[in-house]
């Protein structure tokens, strides 16, 4: 296989795996917690991103079935004609998880910010530190 | 502090680009992914569900109670965050 087939062949995986290290690094090295969630979303979207393209098929439509109600309807499907539709139902689960997860943690950093007055993460600490010392 | 994070992400993301060399190639129909249980989900669902639309008739019909479990992750979702929001008197 040639250098252009390999490229072509596998760049998808790498947008991904490129999305996931910005995310990563989101999570880990931000101050501010609204951006540590945002990085939390751009790594969950690239898993969804992922997991979605490892069921398209080449030359294949989208999983609706053609002449699939109305008067004649076909029983004889080829399954190479229709792209894989388990990766999206099961992302469609995880797209629900992950929005439930940024309403929770976006409901959190409100608590936050209305008890310390702040979303930065040292700024917390100090304020919890001169919080505890004044009790 | 960030050195050490720029560390830890270019590992793992050199360790994944690494792991991207055995995956299958895009758009392969013969994936393992495409191969093993989602043809009959393509084949058999005009006959069981007699819904067109495959995600549909996946997410709404073979796989009912995990749909009704994720509108329980909603509804608990949408309960902490009123619980949370809520200001008290």
């Amino acid at each position: 296989m040639g250098t252009i087939e390999f490229i072509i062949s596998k760049y998808n995986y790498w947008i991904y795996v490129l999305l996931m290290m910005i995310g990563f690094y989101a999570m880990i090295a931000k101050r501010n917690l609204v951006k540590k969630i945002v990085g939390m979303n751009i790594f969950q979207t690239a898993i969804i991103l992922f997991f979605v393209s490892t069921g398209s098929k080449k030359g294949a439509s989208i999983p609706i079935i053609q002449n699939g109600h109305g008067d004649v309807v076909s029983h004889a499907v080829n399954a190479a004609q229709y792209v894989n539709p388990l990766p999206h139902v099961l992302m469609l689960t995880a797209i629900v998880v992950m929005v439930s997860t940024f309403g929770v943690a976006l409901a959190l950093i409100i608590m936050i910010y209305r008890k310390y007055g702040t979303l930065e993460e040292d700024e917390i600490f100090e304020m919890s530190e001169i919080l505890r010392l004044r009790k | 502090m960030r050195f050490f994070a720029l560390i830890v992400v270019l590992i793992t993301g050199t360790l994944l680009l690494y792991a991207t060399v055995d995956m299958p190639d895009w758009g392969d129909p013969y994936s393992p992914a495409n191969t093993h249980v989602s043809p009959r989900y393509i084949e058999k669902t005009i006959e069981e569900t007699a819904t067109p639309n495959i995600v549909t008739s996946v997410l709404a019909d073979y796989r009912g109670y995990d749909t009704l479990g994720e509108t329980t992750v909603i509804f608990t979702a949408g309960v902490v965050c009123i619980l949370l929001l809520r200001r008290f008197k």
